[in-house]
């Protein structure tokens, strides 16, 4: 167990270096210039230099430079040349508070000239994984029985009724379901609150409309490992044992035919973290996907980095926490 | 079984406890919605319209204009009275306040203007108005010595070790702190008096240095927030100086919490100069991107201003607006005729949700660009290099539709560049007035007698905002009327934006806003080569033109030569047609809000915000003097 940590985790500096090459390649591609304001225009000599400030210049200083700061190396040479104590002594000659220090500096946006990268990834993150976390706690709630339910009585009208949902929660989009639900919940029935991000009742249309998707699948998912595990032989044991129905379903069945489940949770919590740009429009979120499409429209180079590496990361991660839950829930799988 | 439970059960109480952690705040005395999200608070970096607005909350230049004369009269802010400029028009002395102060108390002083100009002086601060700074004696040698300088610099850094490249770019900022106070001709001889001169006299300079970039900045937090590049030797600006808690400012407001892509909070400056004329004391602006939610959020009381309302059922919420005034004939009438200020007609009639919708005109121009070179990109020979050709076009689309049931925004046809009645003293040209039958005409003499056989037009255009019904009404408007084959080429607006500065297009929708109240602030854009001449229009006599009015000392005459440089543009040579002035759409009460202008120079000053009827501040509605009538050339309203 601990070999495959330690192995997933030494491989995804080299993971995250490929997506940024790959990903700053593609972006660069992108036609326009990220500085470019309104209509407006300044004369070359102004343009050169607002280019100059960012490294866009060239590929290749943008390249290297972003490696540099990112990976920490300019931190590192600034600490050992001792350019880091001069500065604090300079600021503390004048009475001030030193700016944070930053050791990996994903830059600043070029779009929002104020925040840097690592201060936007900081503020929605936190917002985007509270709304896929919620979200991917009501999609196991409401796919899993579901899906049982469909599962131990293939082909009655409970199982189609069942599918037929999770056909719907598959196919609409969630600016549908999400204009649907604020419609009937707010508006008619004056429930909860449009727009906005904090309290519960904030979070809870958002949520739903984003776990949808994600429930119609795991329906889908858990019907199909009952259907499998109820035909299996230790189902036909523990009836044999003379089990009530429920505890065969819940205890031996259930626990089987979670497992493909459990391995579609890693992708699904990092899309429901990151994929829920127009979640977020509908309900007003403050939360990261709304970077990933803004990002690319301005062609904000540093944010669209900076939002793929995040993406990228959690991606590897969470797929490491499910091969670890899956060795924890089932004891036989050897990864 | 609880191995599958525990982590759900888990994961519910850790986004029970994250949830409670969120409290809102009260009421502000005044909540807008400011358009997504400010880019940023660095008055030396901004350009977008959203940024400018919370500058003159948060900061205050030495003039601004006051927004409720119909001249747009400049009055002193920052500064205690309007500078004495020298008979040659070259030098300005400014006096500051004495009781003038930053948000922690400190006293604002003359060093401060010149640490910040020189700060946005630098080449590595460049942005949009950068250029403005190149009126100053020694502007512009600055600029390029320091450009040249760090060239130098990044070349030799190469070879140097970390240590000597460090003292290397930290000699280079002394060199160019030196350098500044050589070569500008900017001096505080003491800490309230302010002198510079420029290269030459500009008429329109006052005006210019009411613009944010002229704004002064903090000297010791930003020198705080400043760090030497080793490699380049450019001086950055560490962003987070513009965050709540650290941001010092000189103006009304001072920033006390900003959450990025939720909301942002002001509050009073308690040091403010000016601190009694303030009719609210707290101003609350949340991040709505939605278009709709922001009606929505207006709608519901919880915002007072929508300072943009983009959404797809902005044309019937106009048309409700005019069924209003309908329904009121009897006292609109009236109150029209005396040419009112629009938001003081409003005060006059009922309130009514359907009044509080707002269109006024901009200080912008919606026009569609001609290439004017001689050849196409492709390498063929450009039909509208030929102005006859480029005016049989101009007279062939009929604006009046196009305004009225194309756009169906309340925007107002123009046959002129410039915004009729928004620089004051200026009087517009006609124009080309729609003539189709002249247009076929001009097209025959120009070599087109069978205008099937004209080259196939192309008109190129971004989708968004409404460009797309334009493009096509136009399009059908030269198929029909001039019977030309036309082609529709629509592209993503940043590869838009790349065609258009190269020159990749044969026709194109275009717009202009000014930045101040001079007509060069539109006119400069057609000059030979200027950076924002898409269509590649070169002409010398026009050039001349604008030349002699730079050199003309009598304002009438200067703004006769410049009135016959825009009559020249969309009469004669016409490298663009104008087709309407762009709107501002607003959401707000007029019984309940005071301070919104609706004067078309289209500048907001919020600090003079006043919610009627709250008890606090003066409680007394603003608006603008009626309006003098506007004369043409034709001797008719425009």
């Amino acid at each position: 167990m601990t070999r495959l940590i330690l192995t997933r985790l030494a491989q995804l500096p080299l993971v995250l270096l490929a997506v940024y090459t790959l990903t700053l390649a593609l972006a660069w591609a992108i036609p326009g210039n990220p500085l470019e304001n309104s209509e407006r225009r300044p004369p070359p000599e102004v343009e050169a230099a607002m280019k100059a400030q960012y490294n866009l210049d060239s590929f290749a200083s943008f390249y290297w430079s972003y490696l540099d700061s990112a990976t920490g190396l300019r931190a590192a040479r600034d600490h050992f040349s001792g350019r880091s104590d001069a500065e604090r002594q300079r600021l503390a000659d004048l009475h001030l508070a030193p700016p944070p220090r930053r050791v990996f500096d994903l830059g600043p946006s070029l779009q929002y000239r104020d925040q840097r990268v690592s201060e936007i990834i900081a503020g929605s993150l936190p917002v985007s994984a509270q709304l896929g976390v919620i979200a991917i706690i009501l999609a196991i709630l409401i796919g899993t029985p579901a899906g049982v339910l469909g599962g131990v009585r293939p082909g009655t009208w409970i199982d189609s009724l069942s599918l037929a949902i999770a056909l719907i929660g598959i196919s609409l989009p969630s600016f549908v379901t999400g204009t649907l639900l604020v419609l009937v919940f707010p508006v008619w029935l004056g429930l909860g609150k449009v727009g906005g991000w904090g309290s519960l009742s904030q979070m809870l249309l958002p949520a739903l409309t984003l776990s949808l998707p994600f429930a119609a699948y795991i329906a889908r998912l858990t019907r199909m490992g009952m259907v499998e595990a109820m035909s299996s032989d230790y189902v036909r044991t523990a009836r044999a044992k003379g089990l009530p129905e429920s505890a065969v379903v819940m205890r031996h069945a259930l626990k089987n035919a979670a497992l493909p489940v459990v391995s579609y949770l890693g992708p699904a919590c990092a899309m429901a973290m990151t994929g829920s740009f127009v979640v977020e429009r509908v309900f007003n979120v403050p939360g990261l996907g709304q970077h990933f499409v803004n990002a690319v429209q301005n062609k904000d180079l540093f944010l669209i980095i900076g939002v793929v590496l995040v993406f990228s990361t959690m991606l590897v991660l969470f797929n490491l926490v499910v091969d670890v839950l899956y060795r924890w829930i089932d004891p036989r799988i050897k990864v | 079984m609880w191995r599958l439970v525990l982590p759900l059960i888990t994961l519910i109480a850790a986004i029970a406890l994250s949830a409670a952690a969120d409290r809102p705040l009260p009421r502000a005395d005044f909540t807008f919605i400011n358009r997504g999200d400010v880019t940023t608070l660095d008055v030396h970096q901004m350009s977008w319209m959203m940024d400018l607005r919370m500058a003159r909350l948060l900061c205050e230049g030495l003039v601004r204009p006051n927004i409720f004369t119909r001249e747009y009269t400049l009055e002193p802010a920052a500064a205690e009275s309007l500078p004495e400029i020298s008979p040659d028009g070259r030098t300005y002395t400014f006096h500051l306040r004495q009781n003038a102060r930053w948000s922690n108390g400190e006293p604002v002083t003359a060093r401060d203007y010149l640490f910040s100009w020189r700060r946005a002086m630098l080449p590595e601060n460049s942005t949009d108005y950068t250029t403005l700074f190149w009126l100053m004696e020694g502007g512009r040698e600055f600029f390029d010595l320091r450009t040249a300088d760090l060239k130098a610099h990044a070349e030799r850094a190469k070879s140097l070790s970390a240590v000597e490249r460090h003292a290397a770019a930290q000699a280079l900022w002394e060199k160019s702190c030196a350098d500044f106070d050589r070569l500008l001709n900017l001096h505080a001889p003491d800490d309230h008096t302010l002198v510079f001169s420029l290269t030459r006299r500009v008429p329109y300079f006052l005006d210019l240095m009411s613009m944010p970039v002229f704004y002064p900045v903090y000297p010791p937090l930003v020198t705080a927030h400043d760090s030497v590049d080793p490699d380049s030797a450019r001086v950055k600006t560490d962003p987070s100086w513009t965050k709540a808690g650290t941001f010092i400012t000189n103006g009304p407001f001072r920033l006390s919490v900003w959450r990025f892509k939720r909301d942002m909070r002001l509050e009073a400056n308690p040091h403010y100069w000016n601190l009694a004329a303030l009719n609210v004391r707290t101003i609350a602006i949340p991040t709505v991107e939605d278009p709709n939610a922001a009606v929505m959020a207006f709608r519901t009381g919880a915002v007072d201003w929508v300072s943009d309302v983009n959404t797809g059922y902005r044309g019937e919420l106009i048309s409700q607006k005019e069924a209003y005034y309908a329904d009121h004939r009897a006292e609109y009438a009236p109150l029209a005729s005396q040419a009112l200020d629009p938001i003081e007609i409003d005060r006059h009639l009922p309130p009514d949700p359907r009044a509080t919708m707002h269109a006024y005109p901009a200080f912008g121009t919606y026009f569609y660009n001609f290439n004017c070179r001689p050849k196409l990109p492709d390498g063929r020979a450009n039909p509208f290099a030929d102005p006859k050709v480029r005016r049989a076009f101009a007279m062939s689309i009929d604006k009046q539709v196009l305004a009225r049931d194309v756009r169906r925004s309340g925007e107002v046809a123009t046959d002129v560049l410039i915004p009729p009645g928004s620089i004051n003293g200026y009087r517009s040209p006609r124009g080309l007035s729609f003539d189709p039958a002249q247009g076929r005409a001009l097209l025959a003499e120009a070599g087109y007698p069978d205008p099937a056989k004209f080259p196939a037009v192309e008109i190129l255009f971004n989708k968004d905002s409404g460009h797309d019904l334009i493009a096509e009404f136009i399009a059908r408007q030269w198929q029909s009327n001039l019977g030309v084959p036309v082609q529709l080429l629509t592209k993503e607006i940043k590869v838009f934006r790349d065609d258009l500065r190269s020159g990749t297009f044969m026709t194109s929708r275009a717009g202009w806003y000014g930045d101040y109240g001079d007509p060069t602030t539109f006119l400069e854009i057609n000059r030979t080569a200027d950076g924002n001449n898409d269509r590649g229009y070169s002409n010398p006599a026009y050039d001349a033109l604008l030349d002699r009015a730079e050199s003309e000392r009598d304002a009438g005459a200067r703004l006769e030569l410049l009135h016959e440089a825009e009559r020249m543009i969309v009469e004669d040579e016409v490298p663009l047609i104008p087709l309407f002035v762009q709107n501002n759409f607003y959401l707000f009460d007029a019984h309940r809000l005071s301070g919104i202008s609706s004067h078309p120079r289209s500048e907001q000053q919020l600090f003079r915000v006043d919610v009627l009827g709250d008890g606090k501040g003066a409680d007394k509605a603003l608006a603008l003097p009626p309006r003098k009538p506007m004369v043409n050339d034709n001797g008719r309203s425009p």
